[in-house]
């Protein structure tokens, strides 16, 4: 079982204090321009609190959990905080792989690959938090195991 | 040879173009439209205008029928189109899922009609021939797995003269199912349109606006609830005639054959729809009933295909949840289920009675806010009722936490896996193992407590976007992990017995190999006795 790299802690966590920085300035501006007389003058800071602590705890909770295997026939990936999801993709159903590096996980220096099959659920199947190296191997390792186990349109 | 539209599409295809033009000619000059600075020359130059219009309408249209050209190959279908920008197409024959025909009244008349190729890419429609005579679109259905059955063998055996030979012969038609007149007359009279309401209800609103707060000020308190009363009953029989109508317009002389590896369907009083699912190209089986189709032994069946849900109205795309067969007898959904996917007797699985507890809790839970709903309206409003009442609903959300549980289920077969859900709107889902996306296991944190998980088996089936994923639901945590590792064994095993012998998935050949063979073959004995149906008796 693989875990993801670290760093993703950081990715994560800097998502969750944004979050909470937004929604602590709608509830400044929210206070400032309607100006509510049962708001307490320490709502904005409050909510910027209470969401950034809920929000880190659970991008390390979910760091904790994050799990992923290349197992002989299948992807097998194991994720979620309050709903634990575990998925299996069998490589005969890969449709194609990407990799993908969003401008914040640049800066952090990871990536994330996406495996996309036919199903309803299609492009569902990301693993975020590689090392670009790591993701770019896991790719074309997927992209062999998946040519290899060709299928027939793997609908 | 390319082939070109028939030459009837042109005049159709103006009026159908021109129609809008028309209507808007005709307004303007009905009523008396100015154009400034023309003067009482205005209409003459909206005519001559319009004429213009008319006449390029016409050319651009005769240039399109005649730019267009189709051709069968022996492994492709060719089509060039495009007036000025030209566009040339290359679709594989195997690519195709579904051969769709449709013609309304007028196509009817003129004998033309439209035919839909779908493939598995996209909602879309892949292609439209607009219009083709109705014995050349039939010709096209006819043709199509004619040839793609030629080409699979010549790829397989390299005997391109012995395959012809073998393709050329017509398969054998048979008939699986047909509406008669009294299914007909009972989905119809079960068929009640829920748009209606709300439909009656702008009308009302805007049309007798002035009308209804005038006659409502007129009226007394008693005659007030008479009428309302009335209005209720109303409504409700016109959206049930209008849901009665639409069924039976939709369904009527609805046939079900089978040709070879294919099913076809006719439908419709109006507009007719011929299609054709290729057997090779289903994905999931569903059989969906709700109480009173239990009770009077009915039940619907869907055949879902890639990316599409046959029976969708043309051109409009996929609809995407259009049954497969209407209304039909138990036993013959049954039986219909078992020649197109030979499932044998199942024998469903129960989640463990902890489960239970849970939706017992769940339905209390609904109770007792609406409770509190009650509770906060007698306190706010002056109005006074008891309470008392409410605690009836203990025994009925009791009682209906255990349908919840007794309806749900799972089971593996030979070759599918068969899940169950639904006590209102009950869905049982057959899935081939061969067509196995994903199997996705998921546990909120409610039933990781009671150890209970959800095992969802994703399929490319496109009924799944807007209904639910044939899943086994709050079956206990263990089970779950070892339905994960059978589930991707057996789609691995199902996928080697397809590479080995080509074989039909689930139509002929068992997945395992030799050891099966004789369950697989006493289990087709016993298909009237399916344990797909009501029989099965609770067992705690």
């Amino acid at each position: 079982m693989n875990r993801l790299h670290p760093r993703v802690r950081l990715l994560w966590v800097a998502r969750a204090v944004l979050t909470a920085a937004i929604l602590g300035g709608v509830a400044l501006a929210v206070q400032r321009i309607i100006a509510p007389p049962w708001l307490p003058a320490w709502t904005p800071i409050g909510v910027f609190v209470g969401f950034g602590a809920l929000g880190v705890v659970v991008a390390l909770a979910r760091y904790r959990v994050w799990r992923y295997e290349v197992r002989e026939d299948s992807l097998y990936l194991e994720r979620g905080v309050l709903t634990r999801v575990r998925t299996v993709v069998p490589f005969v159903r890969v449709q194609h792989v990407d990799t993908a590096r969003s401008p914040i996980e640049r800066v952090v220096g990871l990536a994330s690959t996406v495996v996309y099959t036919a199903g309803s659920r299609g492009a569902d199947v990301s693993i975020p938090g590689l090392a670009p190296d790591d993701a770019d191997d896991l790719r074309e390792r997927l992209k062999r195991l998946a040519i290899r186990s060709e299928g027939e349109d793997a609908v | 040879m390319p082939q070109s539209l028939s030459p009837l599409s042109v005049p159709y295809r103006v009026l159908q173009r021109g129609s809008g033009i028309a209507v808007a000619l005709a307004f303007g000059l009905g009523g008396g439209f100015e154009i400034p600075g023309l003067g009482p020359a205005g209409p003459i130059v909206l005519l001559i205008v319009a004429g213009l219009a008319a006449l390029g309408l016409i050319a651009y249209e005769t240039a399109y029928v005649r730019r267009f050209s189709y051709e069968l190959t022996a492994d492709t279908l060719d089509i060039d189109s495009g007036v000025f920008s030209r566009r040339s197409r290359e679709i594989p024959l195997r690519r195709i899922q579904n051969v769709d025909i449709s013609r309304n009244v007028i196509q009817r008349v003129l004998g033309i009609a439209v035919v839909s190729f779908e493939t598995a890419g996209g909602g879309d429609t892949e292609a439209q021939l607009r219009f083709v005579s109705f014995e050349e679109a039939k010709r096209l259905q006819r043709e199509l797995p004619r040839l793609k059955r030629q080409a699979e063998r010549t790829d397989e055996e390299g005997e391109a003269t012995e395959a012809a030979e073998r393709g050329a012969v017509e398969p054998e038609l048979e008939e699986l199912f047909a509406l008669d007149r009294s299914e007909l007359a009972i989905l119809g009279a079960l068929s009640v349109d829920p748009r209606v309401p709300g439909v009656l209800f702008v009308l009302v609103s805007t049309v007798g606006s002035t009308i209804v707060p005038a006659y409502l000020t007129t009226v007394r308190g008693t005659t007030l609830v008479g009428v309302a009363a009335a209005v209720l009953v109303g409504v409700a029989v016109v959206s049930w005639i209008v849901g009665a109508v639409a069924a039976i317009v939709e369904y009527y002389d609805f046939r079900l054959v089978r040709s070879g590896d294919e099913l076809q369907y006719e439908r419709g009083l109006l507009q007719r729809y011929d299609g054709s699912i290729p057997f090779d190209k289903i994905q999931t089986l569903t059989i969906a009933d709700n109480p009173l189709k239990r009770h009077f032994g009915y039940a619907t069946l869907y055949i879902e295909t890639a990316g599409y849900a046959p029976g969708g109205s043309s051109g409009g795309g996929s609809r995407g949840s259009e049954a497969a067969i209407p209304l039909a007898k138990r036993e013959h959904v049954l039986t219909l289920v078992e020649e197109l996917e030979p499932v044998g007797d199942v024998d469903f699985q129960r989640p463990p009675t902890r489960a239970r507890r849970r939706y017992l809790v769940r339905y209390l839970l609904v109770v007792g806010v609406f409770a509190a709903v009650l509770y906060a309206a007698r306190s706010l409003l002056p109005v006074s009722f008891p309470l008392w009442p409410l605690l009836l609903l203990v025994p009925v959300a009791a009682g209906f936490a255990h349908a919840t549980w007794r309806h749900r289920g799972h089971w593996l077969g030979d070759q599918h896996v068969v899940t169950r859900n639904g006590v209102l709107q009950r869905e049982t889902k057959i899935v081939p193992y061969y067509r196995i996306q994903t199997v996705i296991d998921s546990r909120t944190v409610f039933q990781r407590r009671l150890g209970l998980a959800t095992v969802t088996v994703d399929t490319a089936g496109s009924l799944s976007l807007g209904g639910q994923d044939a899943a086994a639901v709050d079956i206990s945590g263990e089970r779950a992990d070892e339905l994960r590792a059978e589930l991707e064994a057996r789609l691995g095993r199902a996928v080697d017995a397809y590479r080995a012998g080509r074989a039909g998935i689930g139509v002929d050949g068992p997945t395992d190999a030799t050891s099966n063979d004789s369950d697989a073959e006493s289990e087709t004995d016993a298909r009237t006795e399916s344990g797909l149906d009501e029989s099965g008796a609770p067992d705690e």
